[in-house]
């Protein structure tokens, strides 16, 4: 747990501060040095137009981890929301809730993901849009499973004796005791978006170059794979131990949060 | 049951005409005029004002979004899918074709997951904590965080490139099939293994296994008659995501691999911005992942008695 937690600080570290540590400009390019091996000049080598691999990989950082918070802390926001209003609103609330959920969730979200960012066109504000309206069902299950499950506690009905209104209600009762869930669903949902940032930026349909993301530089590097295979593996890797570091992360919390359940 | 049955269909039917509605809205409201699209396609140079207005006219894009919605639904429901906005031909015989593509890609992928999967879940469940289990443990959480393009292009990188001993892009031969496949199957393989794993973990910690023991009941015969099927349920409750995930990881692979299937269909439609096309694979997506998800839950009920029809 606490080398996990070193881990994530580490990234959260990298994705903040990453920029400061580039050696070069990201978008300078170099077209006498193109496609240049590792060497103690370019530590990572540089791409088809020059371009310091390590420095486009440390800003990527802030793209490719940036992007992914905000899409996840996004859905996290309007699942719970939506969970909230079918667990408190009723009964014809929680059908249409719970049916738009279901609905949402027909779709495999990474093909929905690239429908709707492909048609909107490809751009940032389509690639955050296209995975935030993808990405908000399973918080709304959880909040809303958990929130029925509440209904019956004596505080709740207390509360609701007491006359308090349902949004105080939610906001007091409800939403402290979903957090470690939501908690635990998030940092999946996090990983779910870095690996969705990439996949949509490898397609051509998300963050648009010259801006560094991991994605993106995996799609400029696969052309040149055969003279430089290099250039393809440092941002794949890259992706690769984000998720991997966000998913023991969230194992680790899970059980966490199962042992807290078996003590109270 | 029949109830249940029923009202997990009433279910589906409802959430599938959500689906169609959310889909042809999206696309009603996507940027850019879809006429103009049409028109540049067909008529390259020779496109006006006037040509913009009558292909508006022909392909019906005038009549207001009900109207327009209706004219998709409709011919639908009986299977047909209309035509391409860019060529006119029809689109189901070209769907057709793409998912001869991609059938046998998605169902190798699975057979590849399956095979690995189990037999190391199996083995390496004998000894908790050994270090076979760790490495399936491991192989289950770096399996997890590999997007699937990125294996795709290191398989690629090894075996076409550097080995030469597979082809890499195309489909015309089965040799073809073996690197998309495996790319897919790996990831299969990550998630059933972490499932399997601690479905059979847990089944062995039922409390009723020593008393079975104790009365004499061969160990070969406890394995196969109360672990297995406790194992087998989480497997049966995920395999909704798995497809979900071998139609994504389709999309993707197919796209490194050049492989003609729905994946590449589905992207070189929404390059071309030919909508009917794009319609078509969302609502087939849908239409299949509503339907698998309908049986899961009847299978689910089936081994599970318990789960009974409290959640339905």
């Amino acid at each position: 747990m606490r080398s996990v937690g070193v881990l994530v600080t580490l990234f959260m570290v990298l994705a903040l501060f990453g920029p400061l540590l580039a050696p070069y400009e990201p978008t300078q390019i170099n077209i006498p040095n193109r496609l240049s091996p590792p060497n103690a000049e370019w530590l990572l080598g540089t791409d088809a137009l020059g371009r310091d691999i390590l420095s486009r990989l440390l800003h990527g950082a802030r793209w490719s981890l940036g992007l992914a918070f905000l899409v996840s802390v996004i859905g996290l926001c309007i699942g719970t929301f939506m969970g909230l209003i079918a667990a408190l609103g009723g009964k014809l609330a929680d059908w249409i809730v719970m049916r738009t959920t279901d609905t949402f969730l027909a779709f495999p979200d990474l093909v929905a993901a690239v429908v709707i960012a492909g048609v909107l066109g490809a751009g940032t504000g389509s690639l955050i849009f296209a995975l935030t309206v993808t990405g908000w069902m399973r918080y709304a299950r959880v909040s809303r499973g958990i929130g029925l499950s509440l209904q019956t506690r004596g505080y709740i009905v207390q509360a609701r004796l007491a006359g308090l209104s349902p949004f105080a209600i939610a906001r007091w009762h409800y939403l402290p005791s979903l957090l470690p869930s939501l908690i635990v669903v998030w940092t999946g949902m996090f990983a779910r978006a870095i690996l969705g940032i990439s996949a949509l930026g490898f397609l051509g349909f998300g963050v648009q170059p010259p801006i560094p993301e991991w994605g993106t530089m995996l799609l400029d590097a696969r052309i040149h794979m055969r003279s430089t295979p290099l250039q393809m593996i440092w941002p794949g890797f890259a992706v690769v131990i984000c998720v991997l570091a966000i998913n023991l992360t969230g194992d680790a919390l899970r059980d966490a949060v199962v042992e807290q359940e078996h003590k109270d | 049951m029949i109830r249940l049955i029923a009202s997990l269909f009433l279910r589906a039917v409802v959430v599938l005409s959500g689906a169609a509605l959310a889909t042809f809205a999206l696309l009603w409201h996507a940027p850019g005029d879809p006429a103009l699209a049409i028109a540049l396609a067909r008529y390259d140079a020779m496109v006006t004002a006037e040509v913009v207005d009558q292909v508006r006219a022909q392909s019906g894009l005038d009549a207001g979004f009900w109207p327009a919605f209706q004219d998709w639904i409709m011919p639908l429901l009986v299977g047909d899918f209309g035509q391409s906005s860019v060529t006119g031909r029809a689109v189901w015989p070209e769907l057709v074709t793409a998912i001869s593509y991609t059938m046998p890609l998605a169902l190798t992928g699975l057979l590849i997951g399956i095979l690995i999967s189990v037999p190391l879940a199996v083995v390496a469940t004998q000894r908790p904590g050994g270090w076979l289990d760790r490495c399936a443990v491991a192989l289950a959480s770096i399996g997890a965080a590999i997007p699937a393009y990125w294996l795709g292009l290191l398989l690629i990188l090894l075996f076409a490139v550097q080995l030469g001993w597979l082809p890499a892009m195309g489909a015309r031969s089965p040799a073809h099939v073996v690197l998309p496949a495996l790319t897919l199957g790996l990831g299969v393989a990550a998630s059933f293994t972490r499932i399997l794993r601690s479905g059979i973990l847990e089944a062995r910690g039922q409390p009723f296994l020593p008393a079975f023991r104790r009365r004499g009941v061969a160990g070969r015969d406890i394995e196969r008659d109360h672990v297995a099927p406790h194992a087998a349920i989480p497997v049966v409750t995920v395999f909704g995501l798995e497809l979900a995930f071998l139609l994504e990881g389709a999309v993707m692979v197919e796209v490194i691999f050049a492989r003609p299937g729905l994946g590449s269909f589905l992207v070189n439609a929404i390059e071309a911005r030919d909508f009917p096309k794009v319609q078509a694979v969302v609502i087939l997506a849908a239409v299949l992942f509503v339907t698998v998800n309908l049986l899961i839950d009847l299978i689910y009920r089936a081994l599970d008695p318990r789960i009974g029809e409290r959640d339905a």
